[in-house]
């Protein structure tokens, strides 16, 4: 052990002297920092407004005055995605989400003002968060510190003389994978104090916390592996490090890019056009509320009479035309469910495509585990439009309820210079109606989610471990 | 000449180089491969949009049928606009995964659907896409690295370095024939991919002229900051970590940081606030005499004032005329909104002038024309066609003419650019 400690702090004397090395570690260092504070602040700044922007919804929707309620249907509501406490750390897809969602009668409306269509080009670089830091440019400074490790040591000659000096093979791997591990903490020391500030906000879980720690430092430590492998197998450090920055770049920046575009080709998506195209036809098939001799509501005409024992929908207890409008929205909402479980199931196929090539790419691996636990990814933004879509379904059957019970029929279908004031219901009633709230996913959730991705981690570290092993055979050999 | 022949030789022997120029020009031909793909499959679905629309139109032309209501046909009727591909936007396809290439809008009030985006899956869209652009300004350099960190240094490490300074057409003449075959090679592995993409989607030659030309001046950007790091004299590894460490800061770091620095100095928070203020007037026109909004949209639109008065009963001229005053109500926002979007894209245009990476970039998709610039123009193609849209309508309702089946026909259609 005395051996190892020796040979890992020699390393780290050499990486200290080394001048490039430490101004590399000082500029990763303030580029975390400036990441950790940046996403901090963007995060705070846009929870603020979203909550500022869901309490000027809710003032406005409380605010109407005396109206029919089907006029409310239409006024609609305006809800706004909260922003989990970790997107802090990493943001996920949040910028590629519209975060505000217009709901309102027989439509479902995109989520729009996303920040992706309201930023320069620069967006599609990448976000500058302590996410991307980790992800991408901390294994190529790691790479940097630590190519040379022990290829210099073959190139030179030193290695040998190590050897022959009665230091066994592991102890010389050992320490020099201790000395890189040293650095890799260090490097990835401001991240995860920033991942620590996150912590005690409000509404960050433990449990997906520690996974997410765990993932990074699972995904550190492959690579120190890596680069510790690789220095051990080639005899020149040059190979070494064209090597080492070759795998980087497929793995980092190349595949997680290829993989979202065979995912795209193999499983299209409908466009919006088609999709509204298609449920304007299939409404159609169904039943339409507007048309007066339409099968499926004459039918439902003939129920509703026949339930209450009358003849006419003049004598029925309540106004018809609310009954209408529930059963109408029913149908709506039921092929809405429909198509947008579709269009959920193909992007989710889409996202295993993605999830299998993780296996080539410890990055995409940790990228999926990284925005499943900060409730950042697909999945998040799906919970909230399901969530979304639950609510209007909810707020506007009962704005429908309201019509068929306040608004007698005779009011409702009046024309005369009074009736619009006799179709208005009292503005009260809008201050009744529930709030959206939104329902973040358990720490449990969270947590099963990122499993896959970490177990994926786990693997290639094994592997990575394996490979060192095996390579620590052969070291010095030739 | 003979001296090219045998540079020739020696880099045809140098397993690196020529791997390097083979990968490299893989790399861009999968990326014009997928490029291609992606704008077919947008041709595919604008062209799909005429079959789509005419079943929809023919749904409402049955329910107008009896009313022969201009209003109901403007209130149904969805009108299909389409930004299509531009024959270079298979080279970078910039924004157009993100932003909407089709949307159908009503006469209705434009501010409450001209935001509307696309369906697309936001985890795929958010690495960006694999496209020939970024081939060229994350990968090329990477390969330019490669091929150029030992170009002197690999001579020295070797100790030919002198002897080659000494020979006659040795020293600059050199490193020029050196230097110039290893961009030439890296020049065609780019480019030939690309011309055959061009070729095959038929792109205009000065639009393809200047690609080529772009991706030359970036490769040698990058060869100039090798031979400028060469100049140091220091071994071939530390010149291969020290331009990579170029370009992780160039390609990676200084856009992110300079993205937070724009979006954090030129904020652009009105989106909300317009759809919250149209929707308020919109709706409110309910709630204040129908007489108020006819004298707001009067004062602005005199050219349909006092042709027919209002009825007693519900008017569809009413209904529109409270949409369109209810966009004007916001015109001030909206103005403010695009102003933020284009200040946000005029300071990343500004900094692409100081950042290659960032400048290609920039260039590329303003060529392509799928950059922001692109996705504003789409919007004022959709604005003014609105306005022929609700002009046509409101032709029929002020003139209280009826809406007859022949009349869908004589609807406006989309025009791009128009």
């Amino acid at each position: 052990m005395r051996t190892t400690l020796l040979i890992a702090r020699d390393e780290l004397r050499l990486m200290i002297r080394n001048k490039v090395a430490l101004i590399a570690v000082v500029l990763m260092t303030l580029l975390t920092l400036t990441a950790v504070a940046s996403a901090w602040s963007h995060q705070q700044h846009a929870a603020d407004l979203r909550a500022r922007h869901q309490s000027e919804a809710e003032q406005a929707f409380d605010a109407q005055p005396d109206r029919h309620p089907h006029r409310v249907v239409h006024y609609g509501h305006f809800i706004y995605r909260p922003l989990s406490p970790l997107a802090a750390f990493d943001p996920g897809v949040d910028a590629f989400t519209g975060s505000s969602l217009f709901l309102e009668g027989h439509r479902q409306n995109t989520a729009n003002f996303g920040d992706v269509r309201q930023s320069s080009m620069l967006v599609r670089f990448g976000q500058l968060t302590p996410a991307f830091i980790l992800q991408t440019v901390a294994p190529l400074l790691l790479i940097f510190l630590g190519y040379g490790v022990l290829s210099r040591e073959t190139e030179r000659g030193t290695l040998r003389l190590l050897l022959l000096q009665g230091a066994r093979r592991s102890q010389v791997v050992g320490g020099k994978l201790i000395a890189l591990g040293a650095v890799t903490l260090l490097a990835g020391l401001p991240a995860m104090i920033g991942f620590a500030l996150i912590a005690g906000k409000p509404g960050a879980s433990a449990l997906p916390m520690m996974i997410t720690a765990l993932g990074y430092g699972a995904y550190l430590a492959l690579w120190a592996i890596i680069i510790v492998f690789v220095s051990a197998c080639v005899r020149r450090s040059r190979t070494a490090l064209i090597g080492l920055i070759g795998f980087w770049a497929v793995t980092v920046i190349l595949l997680p890019r290829v993989a979202p575009d065979i995912a795209n080709a193999v499983v299209p998506l409908e466009s919006r056009l088609q999709t509204d195209i298609a449920i304007g036809r299939d409404l159609r098939r169904a039943g339409d509320s507007h048309d007066a001799n339409d099968p499926h509501f004459a039918a439902f005409r003939q129920s509703v009479l026949d339930r209450y024992g009358v003849d006419r929908i003049e004598d029925l207890p309540v106004n018809y035309k609310g009954l209408q409008a529930i059963e109408g929205e029913r149908l709506t909402s039921e092929l809405f469910d429909q198509y947008a479980r579709r269009a959920h199931a193909a992007q989710l196929r889409q996202n295993r495509i993605v999830q299998t090539a993780g296996l080539f790419s410890p990055a995409i691996a940790l990228r999926s585990m990284s925005m499943a636990a900060a409730g950042t990814d697909l999945a998040a933004h799906q919970r909230f439009l399901d969530q979304a879509e639950a609510y209007r379904f909810d707020l506007v059957q009962r704005l429908n309820r309201l019509q068929a019970e306040s608004v007698s029929y005779a009011n409702d279908t009046a024309s005369d210079a009074g009736a619009d004031r006799r179709k208005r219901i009292a503005a009260d009633h809008w201050r009744q109606m529930p709030q959206f709230l939104y329902r973040p996913a358990s720490a449990s959730d969270l947590a099963r989610a990122a499993l896959p991705g970490l177990l994926v981690l786990v693997a290639w570290l094994s592997l990575a471990g394996l490979l060192l092993t095996a390579a620590l055979r052969r070291l010095g050999g030739r | 000449m003979s001296l090219w022949i045998y540079e020739v030789g020696l880099i045809l022997r140098s397993p690196v180089a020529l791997i390097a120029t083979l990968l490299l020009a893989i790399f861009a031909g999968a990326a014009v491969l997928a490029g291609l793909h992606e704008v077919s499959r947008q041709q595919a679905a604008i062209a799909a949009i005429p079959a789509a629309q005419a079943e929809d139109n023919a749904a409402v032309a049955v329910r107008v049928a009896e009313s022969q209501d201009a209003g109901s046909a403007a209130y149904y009727s969805f009108h299909p606009t389409w930004n299509a591909p531009s024959t270079l936007a298979f080279a970078a396809l910039g924004m157009r995964d993100v932003s909407p290439h089709m949307l159908r809008i009503r006469a209705l009030g434009l501010e409450a659907q001209i935001y509307d985006g696309e369906t697309f899956n936001p985890e795929l869209a958010l690495p960006g896409r694999f496209d020939f652009a970024f081939v060229l300004v994350f990968l090329a350099p990477l390969f330019v690295i490669a091929l150029f960190h030992d170009l002197t240094s690999g001579e020295r490490e070797a100790g030919r370095l002198r002897t080659l300074e000494a020979l006659p057409h040795g020293g600059r003449a050199l490193w020029l024939r050196r230097s110039g075959l290893r961009f030439i090679m890296l020049w065609t592995a780019l480019g030939v991919p690309f011309l055959l993409g061009a070729l095959v989607s038929r792109a205009p030659l000065a639009g393809t002229a200047a690609f080529v030309v772009i991706v030359a001046a970036y490769l040698l950007f990058w060869i100039a900051v090798a031979l400028l790091v060469s100049r140091l004299r220091w071994s071939s590894v530390a010149n291969a970590a020290a331009l990579a460490a170029i370009w992780l800061v160039l390609a990676l770091v200084l856009p992110t940081l300079a993205n937070v620095v724009i979006n954090r100095a030129l904020p652009v928070e009105q989106g909300s606030e317009i759809a919250l203020a149209q929707r308020e007037a919109v709706n409110g026109a309910w709630d204040i005499p129908r007489e108020d909004t006819m004298r707001r949209f009067y004062a602005n639109h005199p050219e349909w004032d006092g042709i027919a008065p209002l009825p007693e009963t519900f008017h569809y001229k009413w209904y529109l005329a409270f949409h369109q005053v209810g966009d004007e109500s916001v015109a001030d926002q909206v103005q403010a909104y695009r102003t933020g979007l284009e200040r946000r894209d005029a300071a990343a245009r500004t900094l692409g002038v100081l950042l290659p990476t960032v400048g290609v970039q920039a260039v590329l998709t303003r060529l392509a024309r799928t950059d922001l610039q692109a996705q504003l123009a789409y919007q004022n193609d959709i604005r003014a066609y609105h306005q022929r849209l609700r002009a046509f309508y409101y032709s029929y309702l002020f003139h209280d003419r009826p809406f007859a089946a022949a009349d869908f026909g004589r609807a406006p259609t989309f025009v791009e650019g128009g």
